[in-house]
């Protein structure tokens, strides 16, 4: 091997080290990106409404229909912030 | 003439007691019969509300599996409405809660068609697709829901979360500025809003939106971490730094404290 060819060698793995720690470097930054995605997941589905009495729903205070067609969230029975 | 002063006194003192008895209700009559129809009428109606009885505490104490014995029973009876839809809609939510969503749907479906307007039905429809992990057919059971609704909050909060996750941002906007017309002190309300703004790129929107919901809640971790993000897009790292450290401090979600503190720190 002619000293030509060791300085074309140590160049080569120098730019090959180099590209590859760059490339570890973006992609941890992409790993970081993606890391808080998840995260920015919408809020919690309502759960299910309960059972009604053999009334039916247009006995005397059927609280699951009052529930359904309630226009706020805590009247709605929807889900609390959290934390 | 003093005992006829006394008879006199007497009856002026129980004539109002009387008249306050018979405020009562007729007695119901009783069933005295010999008719084999009249009497298998009545077994059944005695049954049917034993079973609802008996279903209904059963589904308080959480035994799904004895509460579904008792209305499959009542609805066997074929009872008229209401009791029809219902014992569908009390049997739905226990083949829910036991994990058969395919039954649940049937149910629910079947509890509309009986009684169209059934708001709670509907309501549990789109819940019950959710939980079976349908998007497509909740979506679906959200439309009906909020036709049948137009200003139920649980009918706007379901479709804009649908929309939200499947990226229809103009019916989530609509939905959740809807929402919160009628209730604007839901923080919830205005996470998700900030949601669709920051899907659609607007910052500002985004970051007034995440300001009302903390405003309302100054421990809501998500809301501030969401925050922290609207910093970082706008380029507002030192914001963003104390966003994610807060939310860190805030959150008792342990992933979300772990990513919102390696956020904070890389910044």
């Amino acid at each position: 091997m002619g000293p030509m060819r060791t300085r074309w060698t140590i160049l080569l793995t120098l730019l090959a080290t180099l590209a590859t720690a760059g490339g570890i470097g973006v992609a941890a930054e992409l790993t970081l990106e993606e890391l808080g995605r998840p995260q920015l997941a919408p809020s919690g589905d309502a759960g299910l409404l309960a059972p009604i009495t053999e009334a039916g729903r247009t006995g005397w205070d059927c609280t699951p229909e009052k529930a359904a067609r309630a226009t706020t969230a805590r009247a709605a029975e929807l889900p609390a912030s959290e934390r | 003439m003093r005992p006829a002063v006394c008879v006199l006194a007497a009856v002026l003192c129980v004539v109002p007691t009387l008249a306050y008895a018979q405020t009562y209700a007729t007695p119901t009559e009783a069933p005295r019969t010999t008719d084999r129809k009249t009497l298998t009428s009545l077994v059944r109606e005695r049954e049917l509300h034993e079973r609802f009885t008996r279903g209904l505490a059963a589904e308080s104490r959480g035994a799904w599996a004895d509460a579904a014995t008792e209305f499959t029973r009542a609805i066997a009876l074929d009872p008229p409405e209401p009791r029809g839809s219902t014992a569908r809609y009390d049997l739905a939510i226990a083949k829910a809660r036991l994990g058969d969503y395919a039954a649940a749907r049937t149910l629910l479906t079947d509890a509309l068609a009986r009684d169209p307007g059934f708001i709670a039905a509907a309501a549990n429809l789109v819940t019950v697709d959710v939980m079976s992990g349908d998007l497509h057919a909740a979506r679906a059971s959200a439309e009906r829901f909020i036709a049948l609704a137009p200003t139920s909050a649980r009918a706007r909060y379901a479709r804009g979360l649908l929309a939200l996750r499947s990226g229809d941002l103009a019916t989530a906007r609509a939905d959740f500025r809807a929402l919160l017309a009628d209730d604007p002190s839901y923080a919830l309300a205005h996470y998700d809003l900030a949601l669709v703004e920051l899907h659609d790129g607007r910052l500002d929107a985004a970051e007034s939106e995440l300001r009302r919901a903390l405003a309302l809640a100054p421990g809501y971790a998500r809301a501030r971490f969401a925050l922290g993000t609207v910093y970082v897009r706008a380029g507002r790292n030192s914001e963003a730094r104390a966003a994610f450290d807060r939310a860190a401090a805030d959150a008792a979600d342990i992933t979300l404290r772990t990513i919102a503190a390696t956020l904070r720190d890389r910044l």
